[in-house]
């Protein structure tokens, strides 16, 4: 429930430059979508926004404090890796709550763990590790582990990239449940993709970024009203108006690159 | 291969009946009879009640190989004569001595045992936890590698006649030996372990807020421990070479020593004793460092 402010953001790597002047300002409850072609910077964003890494230039500020490194005010899924392989799926859960939550008994700490897990349909999975579970499994277990540290900013890395349709569309439909909950203090959720439908079905704000440097083109409010039905919004004009419109979007930074000449060597030559 | 399955059966009457046929007046050797039945009974039982097809098979080359070599080394010398007496005792012979030396060798190996755990677990208890830190901080790092550099490939051999000389009991100097070639292995592969943790860990662990204590202890510290594993064993390794050297230089006493002590009067019956007890010692501790590896990295698939 915390807005988050972007300003003049620019980062560079070596001397090449990833984003250049981002400003974007997050309302509270905000459902972002940052959608862009890969290589764009979206995942730097995010990084910068979890505190991983400094900007170049600009700054970026939670409720108008500047953020100065990784916090706890932001739960964050990454695509792979959230999970320690080594730890079970409750024990990552209670080694984040005790992170989170200081002095509380050990026996309070697994029960709370236990809820989470549950929230998520994964109760059952307690103790096992995450080499023993499903793609879908561990990232149910990763959304249990960032809500459970009830942070108020959500951030997301194509945390669904790496699943098969089907369990895609649960994780995704799981987690507008979670999101719209508690309606009284919605997360602010900032959620890497480059899948428009994604976008499109989650979001209440599409952020597009192009690419060379990345920078924000577009910035679209969708107003398509929840709960939004698969089945249904490909039969609506205005979504499927706004989805032609975000794959063109893509589509022209994909296009443009392709133009680029392409250096192809055969091999063995040139050496 | 239809019959392959019997060669183990095969081989192993072969040597009974060379055993049950003795060559002028000797005994009926029923030590290596035992020991020959005995390695029947076990390929026998596992051929027949392991779960896993390719023990089973295993377990069927394994024996033909133990048989086969016995009846070699029975033939080359009780049977034919065929050997130098003192320098290739009978495997009879063999066999007697290794139970009636068996309290003297078990005496031995305890002050072995001390040597190794004291140079062994010193190491251990320093280079995982230098490994770490220094890994984990890439100016510490950068800092402490030349050094290592030079240091590391030293053979830890050439200290041992310095050790003895610097330190005030024999005992020191070995355990001080063994730390310097256990360490090493350890050092550096508890580093390597945590540069090839995979920066995603890193992440998830820095976006979680964590206290430095509680990430090297609970995300770096596994994070590496498959590189620490294989550390150690090469570290185990490095020590027990390392105790049989010190022993062989200047102890007196050990299982290294023993064996040193027996050759000096050319007792070699009880220098091939001491070295297959050697075998069996080193054949267990290494199981149980593999089980604790096994244990240690349950995670892993």
């Amino acid at each position: 429930m915390l807005d988050i402010t972007i300003a003049n953001i620019s980062f560079s790597y070596g001397s090449q430059v990833i984003l250049q002047d981002i400003n974007l300002k997050a309302q509270a409850g905000d459902f972002i979508c940052l959608l862009g072609p890969s290589g764009c910077g979206k995942s730097t964003l995010l990084r910068l926004l979890a505190g991983l890494s400094k900007p170049t230039s600009g700054n970026i500020a939670i409720n108008g404090t500047a953020i100065t490194g990784p916090g706890l005010d932001r739960g964050v899924v990454f695509q792979d890796y959230s999970l320690f392989p080594w730890m079970t799926a409750g024990e990552n859960v209670i080694m984040v709550l005790n992170q989170a939550f200081p002095g509380k008994k050990k026996g309070e700490y697994r029960e709370i763990a236990h809820s989470y897990l549950e929230m998520v349909g994964l109760d059952d999975v307690f103790n096992k590790l995450p080499g023993q579970l499903s793609g879908g499994m561990r990232q149910r277990a990763a959304i249990a582990r960032a809500f459970a540290i009830n942070s108020p900013i959500l951030l997301m890395d194509e945390p669904f990239g790496a699943l098969d349709a089907i369990t895609r569309a649960k994780l995704q439909d799981l987690l507008l449940t979670l999101w719209q909950q508690n309606s009284g203090a919605r997360k602010t959720v900032v959620f890497v993709t480059h899948d428009v439908d994604e976008a499109l079905l989650l979001s209440s704000r599409i952020i597009v970024l192009g690419l060379n440097p990345g920078r924000i083109t577009e910035d679209i409010a969708v107003d398509i009203p929840r709960p939004r039905i698969r089945k249904e919004l490909y039969l609506k004009k205005d979504f499927l108006e706004l989805r032609d419109r975000l794959v063109m979007a893509l589509n022209e930074n994909i296009i443009n690159r392709l133009d680029e000449d392409q250096i192809v060597q055969p091999p063995g030559e040139g050496i | 291969m239809k019959y392959g399955r019997f060669i183990p059966h095969i081989i192993f009457a072969v040597l009974a009946a060379v055993l049950f046929c003795p060559s002028g007046g000797t005994v009926l050797p029923w030590r290596l009879l035992t020991l020959a039945a005995a390695i029947e009974i076990i390929f026998i039982l596992r051929a027949r009640f392991d779960s896993c097809p390719d023990n089973r098979t295993a377990a069927g080359d394994i024996a033909a190989i133990l048989q086969l070599s016995l009846l070699a080394w029975q033939l080359l010398t009780a049977r034919f004569n065929m050997l130098d007496k003192m320098l290739f005792p009978t495997p009879e012979v063999v066999l007697t001595l290794f139970i009636s030396e068996l309290p003297d060798m078990i005496k031995g190996l305890w002050s072995s045992i001390i040597l190794l755990t004291g140079g062994y677990f010193l190491a251990l208890s320093t280079a995982i936890p230098l490994g770490l830190i220094i890994g984990w901080r890439k100016r510490l790092f950068h800092a402490v590698n030349p050094f290592a550099k030079v240091l590391g490939p030293i053979p830890p051999i050439v200290y041992i006649p310095y050790a003895i000389a610097l330190l005030p009991t024999f005992r020191l100097a070995s355990i001080f030996v063994i730390f310097v070639g256990a360490f090493w292995p350890l050092f550096v592969n508890t580093i390597n372990g945590v540069f090839n943790i995979p920066c995603g860990l890193i992440d998830a662990a820095r976006v979680l807020n964590l206290k430095e204590r509680t990430i090297l202890w609970k995300v770096i510290l596994p994070g590496a421990m498959p590189s620490i594993c294989t550390g150690a064993n090469l570290g185990l390794l490095f020590a027990f070479v390392l105790l049989a050297a010190a022993e062989l230089i200047g102890a007196t006493s050990g299982i290294g020593w023993y064996v040193k002590n027996f050759s000096d009067f050319a007792d070699y019956q009880r220098v091939v004793v001491g070295i297959l007890f050697i075998g069996v010692v080193v054949t267990v501790i290494t199981w149980g460092t593999e089980r604790l590896e096994r244990h240690l990295l349950r995670w892993r698939n």
